[in-house]
């Protein structure tokens, strides 16, 4: 029986080979992205699963409250570490203090490096439980060690034995390599950190870090902690709730009391998914994506579907002779049910063999956009359950309504030639046609919008001039030591017009202070403000705009206790005449020279945050160079490098274009909207498909009448309108159900961004009449055909 | 074997009833060749359709191989159908996606036959039909009259005690309708399977031992030849 059925399936794919292509493309392209998605999905799910002790591994988070705007943060101060410790070291195994993951650069006799790492407590690898390929977890114990990743092992030293190993780290520390361990995954959260240097040796190197040992309001680094098993992680995040509010108010520190800081315990299985706070409260974060990414694949899957039910219910004339014959030799409605689902499953076999083809085609690409390394799990018998038991259910689906239906003729009637479905029948076919194209277009709009918005972003004017304008970390003070130096022998090689050092790059802000006074500043507001120091040149190198006063100069002796506002900043103080006010900062007065128009450092879709220009008066962790213009960048970045190196021959200059940096800022989005035109396109791909069949079964069906209306002098357009105008009404349908629908979900979207694209009118009006244009230019193709048919041909058929 | 009484078949238009089979009484021996010839309109098809169980009367009692036809459910009607009775058609009705051999053989799997049984069975009627030649083609590729033979073939394979005719030949040239009619008289005769056809052609139904005809639902007259 099985046999008989694969036969007649097979036999029926090959005889219609536009209705098979259609069926199986669709399908294939639809299960081709749901496969991508849920690599994607599972690849985000499994984010940080490589850890062992997974489940037990927290960081310690805070709330701070600023002007009744909860802003929740990683950053915690570092004696938070011993009082952890002290009060609750029952709950934990272990507790580590870390800093931020930075560049450092690694050197070993001629050999330099930079490399990302972290300075962190002796038990961090047992904390991580570090796969060691060298050496074993207690390698930190002894302040002057380090630990590598295997890569970096494999780059310092190729096959050599990294063990003992003497290193540098910035030049200025002096460490011996105590163990390797493999590298943490692309989806771990400690995925960049190629080293890991002892915490005690960090503290050694700068004097303020003896300060900021005992300071409760330095919120500069970040607390990782694994659970004693059995402890429950909610009840002891309720526990240290307040144990920094307490210290910090036994400290008598009332400015730093007042930011209320709430601390709790973030396990691990939501630092990745669930990284958004809004206002004190997770409101979720990258599982929106999942969520969003996984709704459209399943709507590609179904539009797929719908393509088949479509296409086989349009067929169905054809087929219902074929039934009728069948069940008067004795065919029970049951065989012919399975029949036909023989005939969607080997179709849906057939997509999903071709599926596994287009998607190990589609990965590496898929791959640079999603910024991921995803692979087939072709040796994973569970990757075969599931996708066998999804193209078998993708079979049953698609196959159901053509399996239930046809099975259903009567053969009396579809015998006799008097098969006439009704206009009934065919409203479940308009529907899924309405469905579909609902689907595409709703689909179009986000992606129209989401596009646009990141567009409307990156047009925001930055308040500086970025082009042309590089910007290098300084790990070492050496460079400022020779700065007047430098500068005077870049300038001299024509290499650059200006330079200046600061202490955030242009596309950070790394410094934030709060408890500045002012005049008239009102009892009780909570002041927070981007501080940036600066050197007098900084303003002509990044060429921002003045608009109230003048930039620093080297003229006015007393400008180094002057300052530059930015508009936010003066409007944040509410001067009318901000120039010639006085600014109080820790204790000492600075007078306002000027106000620049704002720079976007920090994200180009939020508020400017108000911001302090001030003299720097110490080594700047950032050089800034402009570029000269009639030299080309190439030539300029060799003179630079050679003089850096000649001044500072142990660090390489490593540097980066500004307006690169800038761009990054929009990979986020930028990605977001790339996956999804990807998957509209495909989506609307399928659609015209199903589209472009159901036309080509009219056309069939509606043979004999073209030929008597033409008889009758119908024109070749009065023709072409009577084929098309049925999918125009559809599809005009689908516009308007779609349009409210698109409407309701992107203004929640947009709501989002403070730097919002307006959803204008005209963006659903383009995509309304983008949507009727495919449509008719998909069935246009068999209307005109028939309609230029010869009508003695198609009567002769009858 | 077979016995129709009081059997109509009406469609309610309005307040009236719609008369296609108007109270007809029927009594079929086993082994009978029966034409049932009338003007168009006059029942012919739905009688023979009413007789095949493909389509239900309105009203009326309907015996067949010793069942009560009017009390059967579906399931059982379908099975005694299955056993005993097959149907030739005016447009052969094969299934095109399927060879002469695989037309032949379709109704044996819908009746569970083995595999090695049933390829003896439509070897011997390939070989009964003089086809052996054609049962790898498909029915495009052969004549009305050959597609008609595949179609007697195929109605006879599992060995049916009646044979449902609705006008055989009616696509046919006289040559072509004249095999087709020596051949149902061969099996009538030879083999003694019952056979009930629907004609236009004086002719054809003198090929039978009865000739019943109808007029607008009733029977007319009813000749024994």
């Amino acid at each position: 029986m099985i046999k008989n059925y694969l036969k007649i399936a097979w036999r029926n794919l090959v005889k219609n080979k536009v209705h098979t292509f259609i069926n199986v493309v669709g399908l294939s392209l639809g299960m081709a992205v749901v496969m991508l998605i849920s690599l994607w999905i599972y690849d985000e799910l499994s984010y940080d699963k490589y850890f062992p002790s997974y489940d037990h591994i927290v960081q310690v988070m805070q709330h701070q409250t600023i002007n009744h705007n909860t802003i929740t943060q990683v950053d915690i101060p570092i004696p938070l570490g011993a009082k952890l410790r002290q009060d609750y070291g029952q709950d934990f195994k272990y507790i580590v203090l870390s800093t931020y993951t930075d560049q450092h650069t690694i050197s070993h006799e001629d050999k330099k490096l930079n490399h990302s790492g972290k300075f962190m407590q002796a038990q961090a690898p047992d904390l991580l439980t570090l796969k060691m390929i060298r050496g074993n977890r207690s390698g930190l114990s002894d302040p002057s060690s380090i630990m590598l990743s295997s890569s970096l092992a494999k780059a310092m030293f190729g096959n050599a034995d990294p063990m003992n190993q003497l290193i540098k780290i910035d030049n200025t520390l002096n460490v011996k390599v105590t163990g390797v361990y493999e590298d943490m995954p692309q989806n771990t959260s400690f995925n960049d950190v190629a080293f890991i240097a002892p915490w005690d040796l960090f503290m050694t190197t700068f004097p303020y870090l003896k300060r900021a040992a005992t300071q409760w309001g330095n919120n500069s680094w970040e607390l990782f902690a694994q659970m004693n098993p059995g402890v429950d992680v909610n009840k002891v995040s309720a526990d240290i709730k307040y144990a920094k509010l307490r210290s910090i108010l036994a400290q008598g520190d009332k400015i730093g009391a007042s930011f209320n800081p709430v601390l709790f315990l973030n396990p691990m299985s939501r630092w990745h998914l669930y990284s958004a706070y809004f206002n004190g409260v997770n409101i979720g974060g990258k599982i929106e994506f999942v969520w969003m990414f996984g709704v459209i694949g399943l709507f590609v899957l179904i539009l797929a579907c719908i393509n088949f039910m479509n296409l086989s219910t349009a067929r169905s004339e054809k087929r219902a002779k074929e039934v009728g014959v069948r069940k008067t030799l004795g065919s029970d409605r049951k065989q012919l049910i399975g029949q036909f689902y023989t005939e969607s499953l080997l179709m849906s076999s057939l997509a999903f063999a071709i599926s596994l083809i287009l998607v190990q085609l589609a990965l590496p690409w898929f791959n640079q956009v999603a910024d991921k390394q995803l692979v087939i799990l072709w040796d994973a018998p569970v990757f075969w359950i599931i996708a066998i038991i999804c193209s078998l259910l993708t079979g049953i689906m698609a196959g159901s309504y053509p399996a239930l239906y046809l099975s259903s003729f009567k053969p009396v009637k579809v015998l006799k030639g008097a098969f006439n479905a009704g206009p009934y029948a065919k409203l479940p076919r308009k529907v899924l046609v309405v469905l579909q194209f609902t689907v595409s277009i709703t689909l179009i709009i986000g992606t129209v919008v989401i596009f646009r918005q990141v567009q409307f972003t990156k047009n925001r004017p930055v308040g500086y001039g970025r082009e042309g304008l590089i910007q290098a970390q300084l790990r070492t003070d050496v460079i400022h030591k020779h700065f007047d130096a430098i500068k005077y022998d870049l300038l001299k090689s024509g290499a650059i017009t200006n330079i200046a050092e600061s202490n955030s790059p242009l596309t950070g802000v790394w410094q934030r202070e709060s408890g500045l006074s002012w005049r008239n500043k009102p009892a009780g507001l909570q002041d927070d403000f981007g501080i940036i120091p600066v050197s007098f040149d900084f303003g002509k190198t990044v060429n921002w705009k003045v608009i109230d006063g003048r930039d620093f100069s080297k003229e006015f002796i007393t400008d180094s206790s002057g300052i530059i506002l930015n508009e936010s900043a003066a409007r944040f103080m509410n001067f009318s005449h901000p120039v010639g006010e006085t600014v109080k900062k820790d204790g000492r007065n600075y007078k306002i020279i000027g106000v620049v128009k704002d720079l976007v450092m920090a994200s180009p879709y939020e508020r400017v945050t108000p911001t302090i220009f001030f003299i720097i008066d110490f080594p700047g962790n950032i050089v800034s160079i402009r570029i000269n213009p009639n030299i080309s960048t190439h030539d300029a970045i060799a003179k630079i490098n050679a003089i850096f190196q000649q001044y500072d021959p142990d660090s390489p200059f490593d540097y980066q274009f500004t307006d690169s940096e800038y761009a990054k800022k929009f990979d986020d989005e930028e990605r977001t909207g790339k996956l999804a035109g990807f998957f509209t396109i495909l989506a609307i791909f399928i659609s015209c498909l199903g589209l472009f069949g159901m036309a080509s079964f009219m056309a069939e069906q509606r043979t004999k009448e073209i030929g008597i209306r033409k008889v009758l002098g119908a024109s070749v357009f009065s023709l072409w309108q009577l084929m098309s105008q049925e999918f125009v009404v559809l599809v005009s349908i689908s516009i308007l159900i779609a349009i409210p629908t698109a409407y309701y979900f992107m203004h929640n979207w947009i709501r989002h961004y403070y730097y919002q694209a307006a959803l204008s009118w005209w963006i659903f009006v383009i995509t309304a009449l983008g949507g009727l244009l495919i449509t008719l230019v998909t069935v246009s193709y068999q209307g005109i055909k028939s309609a230029l048919t010869n009508p003695v041909k198609s009567l002769r058929n009858e | 074997m077979l016995s129709l009484q009081h059997i109509s078949k009406f469609y309610q238009a309005g307040g009236t009833r719609n008369f296609v089979i108007n109270d007809i009484s029927l009594e079929v021996e086993a082994g009978e060749f029966i034409s049932i010839m009338g003007p168009s309109g006059s029942g012919k098809s739905t009688l023979l359709n009413i007789i095949g169980m493909l389509d239900e009367p309105s009203s009326g009692y309907h015996y067949f191989a010793g069942e009560t036809v009017h009390q059967l459910k579906d399931k059982q009607r379908s099975a005694l159908y299955k056993k005993f009775i097959g149907f030739v058609f005016q447009a052969y009705h094969l299934i095109d996606e399927l060879t002469v051999y695989e037309n032949i053989e379709t109704p044996l799997i819908y009746q569970d036959f083995k595999s090695a049984e049933r390829k003896a069975m439509v070897a011997d009627m390939l070989d009964r039909f003089q086809i052996v030649g054609k049962k790898d083609l498909f029915p495009a590729q052969l004549s009305g009259g050959q597609q008609q033979l595949v179609g007697i073939a195929r109605a006879l394979i599992a060995g049916p005690k009646l044979l449902l005719a609705d006008e055989p030949t009616g696509n046919l040239n006289s040559k072509q309708g004249e095999e087709i009619m020596q051949l149902f008289k061969k099996l009538n005769k030879e083999d003694g399977v019952t056979i009930i056809q629907v004609t236009h052609s004086e002719k054809n139904a003198e090929y039978g031992s009865r000739i019943i005809n109808l007029l607008d639902g009733r029977i007319e007259s009813s000749k024994q030849l």
